[in-house]
């Protein structure tokens, strides 16, 4: 087993910012699971994972002086999610979970994107332990939301790519 | 993933010349205004550079300078970098063709013939030492030969060094590269950054312009070197967990598998 999955974002941020889309080859997402994936370079990637591996999202920009920042990774639970909601999901009613320890601040963490007064997306790392909990076979889709500088209109997502336990 | 720096500065040339000075003569603009860059469009820019490090101390994100200068009165940048050539050649072209057509007709006229020298143009020299300029027919703004000094197009500005507290303190690391853009005549300034020392770090920039002068009946362009100063202000915070807000944890996927 691999011990790490990378899932790397590629965006064309003016393309997508004009397009309103990630969509129209705005957007290709690829990964390095050896478990076998699915859809690689394309905005429906389902990635191959097993439980206790880390999985990452680096995003990459296509034009280096466009800031493209991952919003938020929210893991869809079949009824529809509406957009900008709270980043986390803790799965409800089960005491087992989670098997993996979860570091908590020893002080009030400050706001997790503040950086000298303004919100700073570079400051996020994102990834996190498969759990084992998760049902094999099953793909778990997820919305992907990126920020594209910071206007009203600079966040976009898509809800098509997935993780499947192998 | 933090995006390039982009840091454009504006010169107004034809004043910088006259009062020898870049005091009020240049216009700073960079990308980064969303992430607390102030006095975009001035001349007191002062460049936000936000730095990231890890938990170990380590820094996580690399912060990379770019320099483009442009000038107010100069051939805009969106121009192939051959229009003078091409124009040169062109007019030179015509010239000839028109000359050919005078001595068709057996008399030729003084008036005509000193029209056609005026309109040959003055190709003024390089400076000996001088940097950054070929030499080139001296062209006026509609990009016809002239041969007068006071209807001429500047020469873009060129930067020839980067100094300095940001650069003697060791908080950027500026060079200059060769580029395939031509829009900056093939070569282009960029710096890394130190990010783990926050603070405000004022750098001086050296350009030199290129003014038109008569010597000994003819035309140099000399060269003008003056500075101007603008400022980085570099920040540093910890990369955290974008799921736990903290150190790594288990994703947060919905306990039962999603319907369908």
């Amino acid at each position: 087993m691999a011990e790490k999955v990378s899932i790397v974002v590629l965006v064309d941020a003016v393309g997508a910012l004009s397009d309103r889309t990630l969509h129209n080859g705005n957007l290709s997402l690829v990964d390095d699971s050896p478990a076998g994936s699915r859809h690689q370079g394309t905005p429906d990637l389902i990635t191959a994972v097993v439980p206790g591996q880390v999985v990452q999202w680096t995003p990459i920009h296509v034009d280096v002086q466009t800031p493209v920042e991952i919003e938020a990774i929210e893991f869809l639970s079949g009824v529809a999610v509406p957009p900008s909601d709270a980043q986390v999901f803790p799965p409800p009613g089960d005491p087992a979970v989670p098997p993996y320890p979860v570091e908590s601040p020893a002080v009030a963490a400050p706001d997790a994107t503040g950086s000298d007064g303004y919100d700073n997306h570079d400051l996020l790392v994102w990834e996190g332990v498969v759990p084992d909990y998760m049902v094999p076979g099953v793909p778990y889709r997820y919305r992907l939301s990126l920020k594209l500088h910071d206007g009203p209109n600079s966040v976009l997502h898509i809800d098509s790519p997935a993780l499947l336990r192998v | 993933m933090a995006q390039q720096h982009g840091i454009i500065v504006l010169f107004d040339v034809e004043n910088a010349l006259r009062t020898r000075s870049l005091d009020g003569n240049t216009y700073w603009f960079d990308n980064m205004k969303f992430l607390g860059s102030v006095g975009e469009g001035t001349g007191q820019l002062v460049t936000i550079v936000p730095g990231t490090y890890f938990l170990d101390g380590s820094q996580a994100t690399e912060q990379v300078l770019n320099w483009l200068p442009a000038a107010l009165g100069a051939i805009p940048p969106t121009v192939p970098r051959n229009y003078l050539a091409e124009q040169e050649r062109a007019h030179d072209r015509r010239t000839l063709e028109q000359l050919a057509a005078l001595g068709g007709d057996g008399e030729v006229s003084s008036t005509e013939v000193s029209r056609l020298q005026q309109r040959v143009g003055r190709r003024p020299r390089k400076q000996a030492g001088g940097r950054g300029l070929t030499a080139a027919k001296l062209l006026d703004v509609t990009g016809k030969a002239t041969s007068s000094a006071a209807a001429y197009n500047y020469p873009a500005p060129v930067i020839t060094d980067i100094t300095g507290q940001a650069v003697s303190e060791k908080i950027i690391y500026p060079a200059q590269y060769g580029s395939p853009d031509m829009v900056y005549d093939g070569w282009y300034w960029a710096a890394t950054v130190d990010t783990s020392r926050p603070g405000v770090y004022p750098y001086t920039m050296h350009v030199q312009l290129h003014e038109l002068v008569e010597q000994n009946d003819e035309l140099v362009w000399q060269s003008v070197d003056l500075t101007c100063e603008s400022s980085l202000k570099i920040t540093s915070d910890p990369k955290r967990n974008a799921f736990t807000g903290a150190g790594l944890g288990v994703l947060p996927l919905p306990a039962a598998p999603p319907a369908g």
